[in-house]
């Protein structure tokens, strides 16, 4: 990994190449594992669908069903199934190609409320969830049976998979748990609580994403070391841990307290981290940032506010999805026809240079 | 409702001849005794003076979201992400925030259709308090002290409104406006007694005596041969403190059950809404709670997935409490904040300010039990039936405290002034 | 009887004739002062002149803001020259004390507890060093002049009134009712949206009129500080929300002239333009401030002549010769409204002098009498027969308690004051009023008592230390001496008879604990009505 960061940019830096204006807010954001496919979870229990193929994106019929917020959609590695949840605590799978998918299964109450991550283990026989419920559950990735359920304690806001099958979950308080998911064991704790605050009356922060790179050598958590509650001032905070020892390696510190959550992220084959924040309106950020650095080698700042990150599976596009600035105001703000008007979240999609 | 002519002074006597100090702190009076404002209307001021009405006034500053409490739209572009709850009544439903609430619904009386001017903190706050009169050129009282002052302190010997808040306690008399600094709020910083009211550790009780009465006898000397009005004022501010160090057990923590520390939760509000049950039980006229920190602009939904529950807890304890004590018969409890929350998403995932179409909850005296009044329309973006302002919420309070807001008035030395906006009425449908 | 009566009564009547005819205009003011309290007498008993122990006491709070040392008492009661009381009166008016405590006194009056500005207080403080005289103070302080550095503070007065947050609009109405209170004595506020109800001489007009001269006008710094003014071009348009007949007013003094406003080309209202960089504002063509400033202070404007004198009259004497201070009209009276007109003119003749003035006052018999009232039935206040007890402000009480106590030097000198500032932030958190309520009556609140009861920090005063006086006292073995040292210090007189002895025995009851007992008798007296109040 070339330290240089000019050198990074001039390999890695991308290029924002189209918007496309949604509707509606959408909350996640996933190419399918093939690529031809981009598919968001949106705030009106939908899972909108795309064909990505092309230059312009293609409406396909969205995916429906869910409630409330759909809060994670999690491909399954065989490149056929998607599982997507909701804040109302359904789970479901779904032939994610098909013209008019139905689900393949569903599980209606798979959590009490807020699901908040999917993942799905490196042998494809399991799909693991958490949820505001302070429950972890494993369910069969062909039929939804429930297989292990356990009290992660707390309120868990994010779940990866180990290449050897052990489970890691950030917690709301900042505690990140390495688990024996088969028999719902804690092994050990990494301290990420630096990305949690009691301030008055209310508990902030949270481990909002976990990824390991491909070897599984190294464990990413994110979220925000926040400063106050309320309107929330914080900024983006990431660590980079070290599986086998647990010892913290690196630590990123991003931006100012009007910065906020790092709120999604994907780690690049080359090492690198690729990450989008989100925090006061119009303090939006995609950035990368190679952990022997002090500083990301690049940072985009003209999107508002970041809230999803897919990765083309090809390695040369991006798509952010994120909110539409102006999107705060106190008060009654109408526009043009007289109505009231709700936000909507723009895609951006960057290209990045085509590696070798 | 009685009609009024602004024009004619009511009053046969010249200005002048009051004794227009109008500066009085608590029982203290130097140049004589009717200086404070008065009240007009019929006799109805030694009638309210006996009643036994009280009120818990539940502050939650910052503006908590409706659509994540008591008015949620599940399933709608604004409605956010979580679920709706069925309640102890049918047809009214709440957040799932409200678990505990909801099982004391048919205590309660739910106003979904308040319709207010002010979008600001720092002028609403004030504005929504003291009712948001219309403007005479006089700073109108907060509820707390004109309830103080239309229904009397009450013979409980305590200070007649309390206020228990996180941070610094004080003596507040701002809060009284014209009424004058007689009519302030005693604020307890955490609960904790009010600045300098614990005698310093150093200083026994004997010899507390001892000084006292050493400054008694001074006291005696003194007034014996001068005019009386500043030895009295002198001596009834030292007699109450004398009467409030005999009730330091108000403040005493630690002699809550263990259960109901437990019931009511550990965190500030939990402590600070049982504190405010012995403030009631001990019959002090005006309790206000005050909770800060729900202004959130910014991850609402998991501001309130942590801050609703705790309300929750604390709230649904006090509800059940004064039920099962006979209370809600005469207390009179209102759970609100300055205005509401958008129901625009923004960019910070959070909700900004709302004063269009917000929600307010009450109990107790005067009131119905288990009902919701007003609507908001279908995406809770505005009020649907009749718009609700704070005046008409101020009538509505006065009247279920057995106050007839349209018949009495302040008088404000010789200024006649409406108690509550005169553009605004009483909710019939919510008073029982 | 009856006979006998009537001419006794003529008989008074016709000596307090000749009495006030004798008072001419050659006799000095404080003469002619007791002349007109004493024809408003009308055979009521009167109380003696105050002993030298209660006139030191007062006229050391009235113009030094603080009670006399041990010493200090101790020597002016020592003292036999017949003139000692002229002499004194002459010597605090001089002193350094003076001017710190009419800085004080005049920002509790005209910003009420409203915020402190350190340029405010070196104004106020420079101004009465200087013995300005009153008229250009409030010149000073209604033109609030960007350019004029010695005068930069004045502008406080407006500043902290052209502040705001949130929506609440800048208070403006409240701003022109501050003005009439304190410049003129009137309280124009029930005037603002109608003629006053009762009040005849309060119209809306006056309110409206004197509130356009503050139109134009915004903060421009709240530290500095600075004011700036707009272009004004336009009238203020009212209306009476009972007679809803639009009207309009230009800058108008209340019950007085309107000022024409000039018609002025736009892009020539400056005669030099604002710089932002520089937070100066700019000078107009035409200034309301600047006409008002002009305009209001003047010697012919009764209302202004009146209310400084009433004020004045009140600081020293316990009560306004009119009351409340800012309710001058034609229905209110004044007790002794030939004696408001005499200080108004003289007042004026002196070129607004406001030492002589209090000087003035300070000597005549009506100022020099007892709080101790005469047999009989207790003669109404306003008559000035006995003399009124008055609130000590906080900042009067802390300074005269560090005096009692031994302590202001040590709190003066330690860690650069900052103790000092801390303790006075206490009394004032203890002791004063909330902004905007005027701190003219004794009013002692739940706070106060608490606050001498069992504040540590108060408390702690009376802890013996080197020099202080719980431990004089303690060095003293005679109860009799510890009891005179006591009462000198503390209450700036002898103690009775009674007192010494109940000192003797007290401190007889606990011979181990002599400090203990000492810092209790004198807790006892600091808490008492008699150290608190300025009789």
């Amino acid at each position: 990994m070339a330290a240089d960061p000019s050198e990074l940019l001039k390999r890695y830096e991308p290029k924002m190449a189209k918007t496309v204006d949604l509707d509606r807010q959408m909350v996640t954001l996933r190419y399918s594992p093939c690529g031809k496919l981009l598919l968001a979870g949106d705030f009106d229990g939908m899972v909108r669908r795309w064909d990505a193929n092309g230059e312009e994106l293609q409406n396909l019929a969205p995916l429906a069903g869910h409630g409330g917020w759909v809060t994670a959609l999690t491909f399954h590695g065989d490149g056929h199934r998607v599982f997507t949840s909701d804040s109302w605590g359904q789970l479901r799978a779904w032939p994610y190609a098909e013209a008019a998918p139905q689900p393949a299964w569903a599980v209606a109450q798979a959590h009490d409320g807020w699901i908040r991550a999917i993942a799905c283990s490196p042998d494809g026989q399991n799909v693991a969830t958490c949820g505001s419920d302070k429950q972890i559950r494993v369910w069969s990735a062909d039929d939804g049976g429930k297989r292990h359920e356990f009290a992660a304690g707390e309120d868990v806001y994010s779940l990866a998979f180990h290449p050897s099958g052990a489970l890691a979950s950030g917690d709301l308080k900042g505690v990140v748990k390495h688990w024996d998911a088969a028999v719902g064991k804690c092994e050990r704790e990494f301290d990420a609580r630096g990305m949690y605050l009691y301030d008055r009356l209310q508990d902030v922060g949270g481990v909002r994403a976990l990824a390991f790179d491909k070897a599984g050598t190294t464990l990413v958590c994110a979220g925000s070391q926040p400063k106050s509650g309320a309107f929330v001032q914080g900024s983006p905070l990431v660590l980079w841990f070290d599986w086998q020892s647990g010892n913290l390696k690196h630590t990123l510190k991003l931006g100012g307290e009007n910065d906020g959550f790092v709120y999604d992220m994907s780690l690049h084959q080359d090492g690198f981290l690729m990450a989008v924040s989100s925090g006061q309106p119009g303090s939006g950020k995609l950035f990368f940032h190679s952990p022997d650095a002090e500083q990301p080698f690049f940072a985009a700042t003209t999107m508002a506010n970041c809230h999803a990150l897919a990765v083309h599976p090809g390695g040369y596009r991006l798509a952010v999805s994120a909110t539409n600035s102006s999107s705060n105001g106190n008060g009654r703000q109408l526009n043009g026809n007289k109505e009231y008007p709700g936000n909507f979240s723009p895609l951006y999609f960057w290209d990045l240079p085509q590696s070798s | 409702m009685a009609h009024r002519s602004p024009c004619k002074p009511w009053r046969l006597c010249k200005p002048w001849e009051h004794q227009l100090s109008r500066r009085h702190w608590l029982g203290g009076v130097a140049g004589g005794a009717l200086a404070m404002a008065g009240l007009r209307g019929p006799a109805l001021a030694a009638e309210l003076e006996k009643t036994q009405k009280q009120v818990l006034f539940v502050w939650l500053d910052g503006g908590i979201s409706q659509l994540e409490s008591w008015d949620p739209k599940p399933g709608t572009q604004f409605g956010g992400p979580f679920r709706a709850i069925a309640t102890s009544v049918p047809d009214i439903r709440v957040s799932e925030l409200l678990p505990r609430t909801a099982r004391q619904m048919h205590h309660l009386a739910l106003v979904r259709s308040l319709c207010t001017q002010d979008n600001a903190h720092s002028s609403g706050v004030a504005r929504i308090q003291r009712g948001d009169p219309k403007n005479r050129g006089v700073t109108y009282p907060f509820f707390g002290s004109a309830v103080v002052r239309l229904l009397g302190p009450g013979d409980s010997g305590l200070p007649p409104y309390m206020w228990v808040k996180p941070g610094n306690g004080g003596f507040l008399p701002g809060d009284a406006g014209f009424l004058g600094p007689k009519y302030g709020a005693l604020a307890l910083g955490d609960g904790k007694p009010p600045e300098n009211l614990p005698r310093p550790e150093s200083l026994t009780a004997a010899d507390d005596d001892l000084r006292n009465s050493l400054r008694e006898r001074a006291n005696r000397r003194y007034a014996a041969r001068r005019r009386a009005e500043a030895s009295q004022a002198n001596d009834q501010v030292f007699d109450m403190a004398a009467q409030l160090k005999k009730r330091m057990d108000l403040f005493d923590a630690s002699t809550f059950p263990a259960r109901d520390v437990e019931r009511y939760g550990t965190h500030e509000l939990g402590r600070h809404l049982l504190m405010a049950r012995r403030m009631l039980e001990a019959g002090v006229r005006f309790v206000k709670v005050g909770s800060y920190g729900w202004d959130t602009h910014g991850d609402n939904f998991n501001g309130h997935l942590s801050l609703v529950p705790k309300f929750d807890q604390a709230f649904a304890a006090i509800i059940e409490d004064l039920a099962e004590r006979a209370m809600l018969d005469r207390v009179l409890v209102i759970a609100m904040s300055e205005f509401g929350r958008t129901p625009r998403i923004n960019g910070h995932v959070g909700r900004d300010h709302w004063p269009e179409a917000w929600s307010l909850a009450m109990a107790g005296s005067g009131l119905k039990r288990g009902i919701a009044v007003g609507a908001t329309n279908d995406k809770g973006t505005f009020v649907a039936t009749e718009e609700y302002d704070i005046g008409h919420m101020f009538h509505t309070w006065f009247h279920a405290l057995g106050i007839d807001s349209a018949a009495i008035e302040y008088d404000n030395q010789g200024q006649p002034l409406p108690v509550a906006n005169e553009a605004c009425h009483l909710v019939k449908e919510v008073l029982a | 009887m009856p006979i006998f009566a009537r001419s006794r009564k003529i008989a008074i009547a016709l000596v307090l004739f000749v009495g006030h005819a004798k008072c001419a205009a050659d006799e000095p003011l404080h003469v002619r002062i007791d002349g007109l309290i004493a024809a408003k007498a009308t055979a009521r008993v009167v109380s003696a002149a105050a002993d030298d122990a209660e006139f030191a006491r007062r006229v050391y709070l009235d113009l030094a803001g603080r009670i006399p040392t041990c010493q200090e008492a101790r020597t002016f009661l020592g003292e036999s020259s017949p003139d000692k009381r002229t002499l004194l009166i002459d010597r605090l008016l001089a002193s350094v004390d003076y001017a710190r405590h009419m800085q004080e006194r005049f920002h509790v009056v005209l910003m009420e507890r409203l915020g402190d500005n350190p340029q405010w207080t070196k104004y106020l403080h420079d101004s009465f060093a200087a013995n300005k005289p009153w008229d250009q103070m409030a010149r000073e302080i209604l033109r609030a002049d960007p350019q004029n550095e010695a005068t930069r503070g004045a502008a406080f007065f407006y500043a902290k009134r052209l502040d705001h947050y949130g929506q609440n609009p800048i208070d403006y109405p409240g701003l022109t009712r501050d003005v009439g209170r304190l410049f003129l004595g009137v309280d124009l506020r029930c005037a603002q949206c109608h003629d006053h109800l009762f009040i005849e001489d309060y119209k809306q007009e006056d309110f409206q009129g004197l509130s356009a001269f503050f139109q134009s006008a915004y903060l421009e710094d709240l530290g500095l500080p600075v004011v700036g003014e707009k272009p004004t071009t336009e009238k203020t348009a009212f209306m009476s929300v009972f007679a809803k007949v639009p009207r309009q007013v230009g800058p108008r003094f209340p019950g007085g002239q309107e000022v024409a406003i000039p018609a002025i080309d736009k892009g020539e209202e400056y005669v030099q333009p604002p710089d932002p960089k520089t937070k100066f504002p700019g000078t107009l063509r035409f200034s309301p401030l600047s006409a008002l400033s002009d305009g209001l202070p003047r010697p012919d404007n009764a209302l202004f002549t009146r209310n400084i004198v009433n004020r004045l009259w009140c600081m020293m004497m316990g009560r306004g010769l009119v009351e409340p201070l800012d309710l001058s009209h034609r229905g209110n009276s004044p007790s002794h409204p030939e004696l408001l007109e005499l200080l108004a003119g003289e007042f004026v003749a002196h070129g607004f002098d406001v030492r002589w003035l209090l000087r003035e006052l300070a000597l005549s018999q009506a100022y020099q009498r007892a709080s101790i009232l005469p047999p009989g039935e207790p003669p109404p206040s306003e008559l000035f027969l006995t003399a009124l007890e008055k609130r000590l402000s906080a900042e009067q009480l802390l300074r005269s308690m560090l005096e009692a106590t031994g302590e202001r030097e040590r709190l003066e000198t330690t860690d650069q004051g900052k103790p000092l500032a801390e303790l006075r932030e206490r009394f004032v958190k203890a002791l004063a009023n909330a902004p905007r309520e005027p701190e003219d009556a004794f009013s002692p609140s739940l706070a106060s008592a608490l606050f001498v009861l069992h504040d540590k920090a108060f408390l702690d005063l009376l802890q013996p230390r080197p020099g202080n006086l719980i431990d004089r006292l303690e060095k003293l073995a005679a109860a009799d001496q510890a009891a005179e040292e006591l009462y000198l210090t503390v209450l700036s007189r002898l103690p009775t008879d009674e007192e010494r002895v109940e000192v003797a025995e007290y401190l007889m009851r606990q011979p181990d604990r002599r400090a203990v007992a000492i810092s209790q008798l004198a807790w006892a007296l600091l808490a008492s009505t008699e150290f608190c109040v300025n009789h």
